[in-house]
């Protein structure tokens, strides 16, 4: 049995060199006359490269007929091919329970293909898009213009600090303190928005464009605990139903800003959004009239107005 | 209420449970001894040697201990309360401390030991323990190095006088230091529940690593007050 | 902690203690808030003895299990000028009473408790409960926090709108008169704040009893 192994390996083996002599033949075959074959007789050199590989090729062809006739043949006629002659039974269908499998994937893609027809339609409608190209598309400006590339978030920080330090100073009761958590990086910034004693927010930018906005409670902490000065904490949650609503409703209001041609005004105009917040626990609903529904203040305010409405009164 | 309501155990309960099964740290055993100005710096070399906070820097602190007194009825031994800011951290919490009397116990015993309770308070605490009717005996500020070794800590520092006059002007800040001694006192102390006498042992074979830069011992404070 | 007001339901004549809050249970569940674990304040009241000289003073030794790393005490020093010390300070101060109780004894009698559920909704937190006095019943205290809002002169319209909805016209309209001194109603609220309202409930409930 032992012998009968190593005669099959050493069948296989002469099969692969063979195949990938082969190979070598037609890859060089394939490039035909190359640089390395010189200026002078190239054509000669080439042959004759060939001609040594077609040797080669005959050389373990011989090899591999010698082995396949040191083969010994099982007294049977057959060769025993261990476990892996089952891979071939076993091909009805209800033992493989394949057909309820097949079901349930099918019913799968058909769901998925359903559900994303209906966001495509969905998103097609509201165009919430920061490509300047399907901006214009939608509005079906002329052809010339669409090749501007939006350049907002590569606005050099300088003038990002510039824009925020007036934005700082225009409110007396909204606080904003700048860190830059990767030095090296030029176009990343976040700041740290504190309005009055009712929130703080973290914004963070690329360029002039808000990437993320999360609000938080004036007594909860953005400042990460592991000692990293400078770095915020731009994922945990409010523990406020509150301020998880508001930083849902920033995070519209940011992408409902967005401007690609006047990146300034949609961060001021996000602020001055923001800053209408200062009144979040005083202000009624303007539908309503009240200050609770389902025990939460009013916590949408109109883009436009800035009107204060309850989360299921907003028009 | 039909549900199965588990009741909150008041404060005291608790407090009872865990003094019951000693897990409050209710005692101090300790050692001290002094060294020169001129040699703390070996002494300081040796220390980082031999604890655990090697790898930071050197850790320092400044401190402000006011030490009160309450007289009880028919003049019992004073209770003596120790209050402790930080001078170098703001805002920390303050340090409310009782602290027994001494036990010096016989020569097989290798620490001091002596009841303490070590509590954590808002800044009112001052406010608090004069209107309840302590008198602030004296007060100083200490200045100097923490190490920490397993359970133990060990203090080297200074001690200096409180400059009442500039104390009102610079609210706190105490800028000139006077020092009382050439000196610096060296502490040896761990926070244990009673009795784990254990620990006491390991203490003194540290305190011989300190040999012979800085003695550590039991200091007898009747002795000192009746000395000749 | 947020804003925290606490008020104290009148028993209607014809309702015993447990009834009147099983109704309010009842009206706040109606309203969507989930039971959410049990709460205890109590507050022990040490006096000390004629050996101090001068008028007799008083502390309060609070605990919150809502804090349960903290002891609250509440220094009422005659002066002069009269006035009361608050002092936050961690679970072993209860040990040093212990050890003052030479100096500061303790009025076992008057010692009270408010006990009861704890209910949350939506960012609002319900705490109602029955006050007992050395385990008699003295009455029944609400106490509703606004977590998210730390200026009560900034929620006390919305927590009013809120409390009246289940507590009726116990809620009065104007700020509870413990706001309305020292600027308390602009300013940070702080968990001594909760106690020292705690603590005035329980003086005028102790009132009432006479002691």
């Amino acid at each position: 049995m032992n012998v009968e192994l190593d005669a099959l390996n050493e069948a296989l083996k002469a099969v692969s060199s063979l195949r990938s002599c082969v190979g070598n033949f037609f890859l060089s075959l394939s490039q035909g006359v190359r640089s390395e074959h010189g200026e002078d007789h190239r054509e000669t050199k080439y042959i004759l490269e060939l001609q040594d590989l077609v040797a080669e090729i005959s050389s373990n062809m011989r090899k591999v007929e010698q082995t396949c006739s040191s083969i010994p043949l099982p007294p049977d006629g057959q060769i025993n091919l261990g476990n892996t002659a089952h891979l071939a039974h076993e091909t009805t269908q209800d033992r493989q329970a394949l057909y309820s499998e097949l079901v349930g994937s099918y019913k799968w893609t058909d769901k998925l293909h359903e559900i994303s027809n209906i966001t495509f339609g969905f998103l097609a409608q509201n165009v919430m898009k920061r490509s300047y190209n399907s901006y214009l598309n939608s509005s079906g400006m002329n052809a010339k213009r669409r090749r501007l590339t939006p350049s907002c978030h590569n606005v050099p920080i300088s003038s990002v600090e510039t824009v925020i330090t007036a934005i700082d100073r225009q409110y007396q009761d909204m606080n904003m303190n700048v860190y830059r958590p990767h030095p090296s990086n030029c176009h990343n910034l976040q700041i740290q928005v504190s309005l009055g004693r009712i929130l703080r927010a973290v914004i963070s930018f690329r360029g002039m464009m808000i990437e993320w906005v999360k609000v938080k409670a004036y007594n909860e902490e953005f400042q990460t605990d592991n000692g990293q000065l400078g770095q915020l904490d731009l994922w945990t949650n409010s523990r406020h139903h509150v301020f998880r609503k508001i930083t849902e409703n920033a995070n519209a209001a940011m992408l409902h800003f967005y401007s690609p041609t006047l990146p300034d005004l949609a961060v001021r105009s996000f602020m001055t959004w923001l800053h209408s917040f200062r009144s979040l626990f005083t202000d009624t609903c303007r539908r309503c009239g009240n200050h609770l529904l389902c025990a939460m203040p009013p916590t949408w305010r109109d883009f436009r107005t800035l009107e204060a409405f309850h989360e299921d009164c907003k028009p | 209420m039909a549900m199965a309501q588990q009741t909150v155990n008041t404060a005291i309960d608790s407090l009872t449970a865990a003094l019951k099964s000693n897990i409050i740290p209710n005692q101090e055993y300790f050692l001290q001894g002094s060294i020169l100005d001129s040699s703390v710096e070996v002494l300081l070399h040796r220390l980082r040697g031999l604890c655990d906070n090697v790898d930071t820097n050197l850790e320092t602190f400044h401190d402000h201990e006011m030490c009160f007194s309450i007289r009880g009825p028919n003049n019992t031994q004073p209770l003596q309360l120790r209050v402790r800011r930080s001078l170098d951290h703001n805002g920390m919490p303050m340090q409310l401390r009782y602290i027994g009397q001494p036990e010096i116990g016989d020569k097989s015993r290798p620490t001091v030991l002596r009841n303490s309770i070590d509590i954590g308070t808002s800044n009112t605490v001052v406010e608090f323990l004069t209107e309840l009717g302590c008198r602030k005996d004296f007060e100083y500020s200490a200045k100097g190095y923490m190490f920490r070794k397993g359970r133990m800590k060990i203090t080297v520092f200074k001690v200096f006088k409180i400059d009442e006059t500039r104390k009102m002007m610079s609210s706190g800040g105490f800028d000139a230091l006077s020092p009382l001694t050439h000196s610096y006192l060296v502490e040896l102390s761990v926070l244990a529940p009673s009795g784990q006498d254990a620990i006491a042992d390991d203490m003194r074979c540290f305190a011989e690593q300190l040999r012979p830069l800085v003695q550590l011992e039991k200091i007898d404070y009747k002795r000192l007050v009746h000395g000749p | 902690m947020g804003v925290t007001i606490l008020l104290s339901y009148p028993v209607p004549e014809n309702k015993t203690g447990p009834q009147t809050v099983d109704l309010l249970i009842k009206r706040i569940g109606a309203l969507g808030a989930v039971q959410s674990g049990q709460f205890l304040v109590d507050c022990e009241t040490f006096s000390s003895g004629p050996t101090m000289g001068g008028p007799p003073r008083t502390v309060h030794v609070l605990h919150n299990s809502e804090q349960p790393a903290a002891v609250f005490a509440l220094l009422e020093s005659p002066g002069p000028p009269p006035k009361t010390v608050p002092l936050v300070a961690d679970g072993l101060f209860d040990l040093l009473m212990l050890k003052m109780s030479s100096i500061y004894a303790s009025k076992k009698q008057t010692r009270m408790e408010a006990r009861g559920t704890r209910f949350e909704i939506a960012d609002f937190l319900v705490k109602i409960g029955t006050v007992t006095m050395s385990s008699n019943f003295k009455g029944v205290l609400v106490e509703v926090e606004y977590r998210p809002c730390f200026i009560a002169g900034n929620c006390w319209e919305l927590m009013r709108e809120f409390m009246q909805s289940f507590l009726g016209s116990v809620v009065q309209n104007t700020p509870p008169p413990y706001f309305q001194v020292h600027n308390r109603l602009n300013d940070v609220y702080q968990p001594l704040d909760t106690i020292q309202q705690y603590l005035d409930h329980f003086a005028s409930y102790r009132k009432v009893a006479g002691l």
